[in-house]
């Protein structure tokens, strides 16, 4: 088996609904058993590299530590919780910091989830799939699939509009009104651009008999086997039993107890 | 919701989706930064830029649905080019779709005045923080704080989408790419006149 | 009549936004027919082929009058879509016309909207492919295809389908010569091998007269001008047609030069070179070209062993000034990379570049722009400013002499309008402007007169002829390099083969063979003359 051929819609479905299940526990254990079974899953599975991942992973961990900076500098204080360490204004306890290390946690395992996707999936598929099993409309699914197609022609104009703006003694922008102008220098050319060619686009595309009937025999037809529900079911009891180890060592807290 | 919608009008709200989730993408690195300066709130001065899509694609086309699809496509793009928040961003790209549909649909989608706009930028600013209450745990933070994060998103979302995103149409409106789109054709009719 | 007409139109008229684009058009074209469709711009031929397939007026919200009938069924008849699968059209645009990532992903496309069981795409897909010489690029991304082969995929997707009749719109306008050559030696093998209908609209039109049997022109205000076959159209209104501002092919327009310089003697109007050379009575005469007086003047940049990224090696040219230098070379040779590196917009590898006889890296930006400028190949990229007067007036001291230049370019009554606005020719003479305002010393230019009509074209050449300064151009249009160039470099595959006078470029066939250079109508009647003075002594 390998991530790479799982059905992209249900490996979408099985990273959802991980992730709505993992934003109802609050405590570090959960999370760390996900991680450790995703990043397990990423590689073996997966056979990506590792260099790639840690390009996507490392913002994510610079992310999770100012979480849990925030979260121990602007803590939710409650009555009975021990302080540890006070200065000033702040206030350090070990409930506060419990809670920020289970945030920064809970997106260290939303981020490998993310990325377990995002590295074993194509685009192409990912979208026909979408339309071949979530039944999303043709007419938005080939627009979304024309603009990806833009794509390379903007990063060229935009690398254009760089040097004529060089050319032309554009000075930098300091200020924020100064800021603003220039973002509106660089996204009017772009979007004008590609307003004009969106255009013709359809154009095009009508030309060739597409209506948006949502009846169509695809060319390449994306498939639901059994092993992608195999995938599903193992990715979502994997995080439930994160749950239930995290409940047996006694650290398992429901997100209510918060509120 | 498309059957009304003339596929010149899907492929054009599909390349401005496509446009801003390369700006979208760039604004994570810049909100990287202002997250380090000032933690969880430093996000929040920039959310807005998150929601400028919705307002950009329904004031130019002017059709239920605009925003919503605008801002669900951006996120589709994202993950797409490979954003590492990958498939969950589509539902928040969804939630604050729904946020900006929401105030555009009160007025049964006839008034695109600059307050309008802006609430309904503001509108985004509501349904993600509730969203992101929930999926990230603000419950975890002092209530002020929380508070005070609302409120600047709040603004964000007013300025940077509602205020910005107009500013940014009428630009292009200037251009003559728009002859096509109700914003255009508006355009014309106030220079011709 | 010889066979049947296959489409009818009757007192068709077409109105957008309350201006008539064409109106009362009546005419019919027979199955299997080529016909090509004449006009200035803005005459209505592309909104009169959206009509033909039933695009119009749907996609636009124009309204449409009169009726159009195909195998004598009225259009309104037909359900939506129905009708494309009968009558392709291959766009202009090689960027905008596809929907998919890949080759075969975009020719199933069209197979998928017609319900083709999927069992018997492959085949189709492989056989669309073969028509037009892409099978090995079956799986590439279209992202990576050249110009020439995007036209190409465009007409497989049409293909593919089998339709009856075939619109190309304008489908060389964004490709080099030697692409736009091929492409028509491709619908020309197709129609012999299976046929069907043409409907060609088109500028550049030497190509092509051997396809076409009958002409169909437009004037500007949208009707009939003339409909008849193609050697009354060219051979006895050509004069007319020039006049409007339609594009004559070459010959055409040397033989209505030779005539009024009365050295030419045939009957009708030359369509082919033989019948222009039979008609002169002294073509040695007519085919000399004036020599420039070629005075070496002072180098004002020196490039010495240039590398640069992409593929540029051992690059080692002069620009001299006062003189206009053309740079030509196949697509992909590095042309657009070097002149970059002329301007110092990308970095070196190896190699340096003097300005002045200043190293390029040595110059402040601020300073180095205010003395060399640079034009880009589309002229929106040149674009800073949301008014046309503040384009010009951007960056000068005194920008009341703004308006004056304006004036120049016959700008100044769309002073206030937004420089995207522009018609594409208007844009065209903006971008060049802006580049002239302050007088630079030297001026690059990327393919300033691609896609413009003839009197841009012209228009823009003088405007760079007349320029004190030195410019360097990098251009496809060997016409242009023959008439204006002082010195000519040629570059191929990232190095340059040849550096000289045109005149001397044109006889050495090597290198003409090597860089895919197509020799300028003079040159090429000159050959064909040639040939046929030997074959007359042997």
């Amino acid at each position: 088996m390998s991530l790479h051929e799982v059905n992209p819609s249900v490996k979408a479905f099985a990273v959802v609904i991980s992730i709505l299940i993992l934003s109802v526990f609050f405590d570090p254990i959960t999370p760390l058993v996900t991680i450790l079974w995703v990043v397990t899953v990423t590689f073996i599975f997966g056979r990506v590299s590792f260099k790639k991942w840690l390009l996507l992973f490392a913002p994510f961990l610079f992310i999770a530590i100012i979480y849990v900076w925030s979260t121990m500098l602007f803590p939710r204080l409650q009555a009975g919780d021990s302080v540890i360490w006070e200065w000033g204004f702040l206030t350090l306890t070990a409930e506060g910091f419990q809670r920020g290390v289970s945030l920064g946690l809970r997106v260290l395992s939303f981020a490998t989830l993310s990325i377990m996707f995002t590295l074993t999936t194509k685009p192409t598929d990912f979208l026909l799939s979408l339309m071949q099993q979530c039944k999303l409309p043709p007419k938005l699914a080939y627009g979304i699939m024309a603009g990806y197609r833009f794509l390379p022609l903007i990063k060229e104009e935009f690398q254009t509009l760089q040097n004529a703006h060089r050319v032309r003694g554009v000075a930098r922008a300091r200020t924020i009104p100064e800021k603003v102008q220039q973002l509106k220098r660089y996204v009017i050319p772009l979007l004008a651009g590609a307003i004009r060619k969106a255009e013709r686009t359809a154009l095009a595309m009508e030309s060739k008999g597409f209506t948006g009937e949502k009846n169509r025999i695809f060319y390449r037809e994306i498939t639901v086997s059994r092993i992608d529900w195999l995938f599903f079911i193992l990715m979502i009891s994997a995080v439930i039993l994160s749950a239930f180890i995290s409940w047996k060592l006694g650290y398992l807290q429901y997100y209510n107890r918060e509120l | 919701m498309l059957a009304k919608w003339k596929l010149r009008e899907v492929i054009v709200l599909s390349v401005l989706a496509v446009v801003f989730a390369v700006v979208y993408l760039l604004f994570v690195q810049l909100g990287n930064v202002l997250f380090g300066l000032f933690g969880l709130i430093g996000y929040d001065i920039i959310f807005g830029i998150w929601f400028i899509v919705s307002i950009i694609a329904a004031y130019i086309i002017r059709k239920p649905g605009a925003a919503f699809l605008s801002e669900t496509v951006a996120a589709t793009v994202e993950v797409m080019l490979g954003n590492a928040v990958g498939p969950q961003l589509i539902l928040s790209g969804m939630i604050q779709g729904l946020g900006a549909e929401a105030v555009f649909a009160a007025t049964k989608w006839k008034n695109y005045s600059t307050w309008v706009l802006m609430a309904a930028g503001m509108g985004s600013s509501v349904f993600s923080f509730a969203w992101g209450f929930y999926v990230s745990g603000f419950a975890a933070l002092s209530p002020g704080y929380v508070t005070a994060m609302f409120f600047v998103r709040l603004v964000s979302g007013a300025l940077l989408a509602g205020l910005l995103g107009k500013y940014l149409s009428e630009g292009l409106a200037r251009t003559g790419a728009l002859n096509s789109f109700p914003l255009g054709k508006e355009h014309k009719r106030n220079v011709t006149v | 009549m010889s066979l049947y007409d296959q489409i009818k139109a009757e007192q068709l008229a077409f109105s957008y936004e309350d201006s008539n684009i064409f109106t009362e058009l009546t005419f019919s074209i027979e199955k299997n027919q080529s016909v090509l469709l004449l006009g200035p711009s803005g005459s209505g031929k592309s909104t009169l082929a959206y009509c033909l397939n039933k695009l119009y007026p749907e996609a636009v919200d124009g309204e449409l009058k009169g009726s159009i009938t195909f195998e004598g069924r009225n259009l309104d008849d037909f359900k939506p879509g129905e009708l494309n699968q009968k009558i392709g059209i291959v766009f202009q645009d090689p960027e905008s016309q596809f929907c998919m990532l890949t080759v075969e992903e975009e020719v199933a496309f069209g197979l998928e909207n017609f319900h083709v069981p999927r069992a018997e795409m492959e085949a189709k897909i492989d056989r669309a492919l073969e028509w037009v010489g892409l099978q090995a690029e079956k799986k590439t991304t279209i992202h990576t295809l050249s110009g020439g082969q995007k036209q190409k995929l465009a007409l497989a997707c049409v293909l593919v389908l089998q339709p009856e009749v075939i619109i190309l719109d304008e489908p060389t306008a964004n490709l080099d010569p030697l692409s736009s050559s091929d492409l028509v030696k491709t619908i020309a093998r197709l129609k012999k091998e299976r046929p069907f209908t043409l409907i060609v609209i088109e500028h550049k039109l030497d190509d092509w007269v051997e396809l076409i049997d009958r002409c169909l022109v437009l004037d500007s205000s949208g009707t009939i001008l003339f409909d008849g076959t193609l050697v009354q159209c060219f051979g006895e209104f050509a004069p007319y047609l020039q006049k409007e501002g339609i594009w004559l092919p070459k010959v055409v327009e040397a033989g209505i030069t030779a005539k009024n310089a009365g050295m030419y003697k045939g009957e009708r109007l030359p369509l082919r070179n033989h019948e222009l050379l039979s008609g002169l009575e002294d073509s040695v005469a007519f085919l000399k070209k004036e020599n420039k007086t070629i005075s070496k003047k002072e180098p004002i940049l020196e490039v010495s062993d240039l590398h640069a990224r992409g593929h540029l090696k051992n690059i080692n040219l002069l620009i001299h000034k006062g003189e206009l230098t053309a740079l030509v070379g196949a697509n992909g040779s590095g042309k657009t990379t070097l002149s970059k590196c002329l301007a110092g917009l990308l970095p070196l590898m190896q190699g340096e570049i003097h300005f002045l006889d200043v190293p390029l890296s040595k110059w402040k930006e601020k300073d180095l722009f205010q003395r060399l400028g640079y034009v880009f190949q589309n002229p929106e990229h040149q674009f800073i400013t949301d008014s046309v007067y503040e384009e010009i007036a951007f960056g000068l001291e005194h920008r009341a002499t703004a308006l004056d230049n304006l004036e120049k370019i016959g700008l100044e009554k769309h002073a206030n309008a937004h420089p995207y606005s522009l018609s594409q020719g208007q844009k065209r003479r903006l971008s060049v402007a802006t580049m002239l305002v302050h007088e630079q010393e030297l001026l690059i230019l990327d393919e300033p007169t691609f896609g413009q009509d003839a009197n841009t074209a012209r228009e823009i050449m003088e405007i760079l002829d007349e320029k004190s300064g030195a410019v360097f151009m990098i251009t496809h249009d060997m016409e242009l390099v023959d008439q204006y160039a002082d010195t000519v470099h040629v570059l191929d595959e990232g190095e340059i083969i040849f550096s000289g006078a045109p005149e001397s470029l044109w006889d050495n066939h090597e290198v003409v063979n090597r860089a895919r250079l197509k020799l300028p109508f003079r040159k090429q009647l000159q050959k064909d003359l040639v040939r046929r003075e030997s074959h007359v002594t042997t």
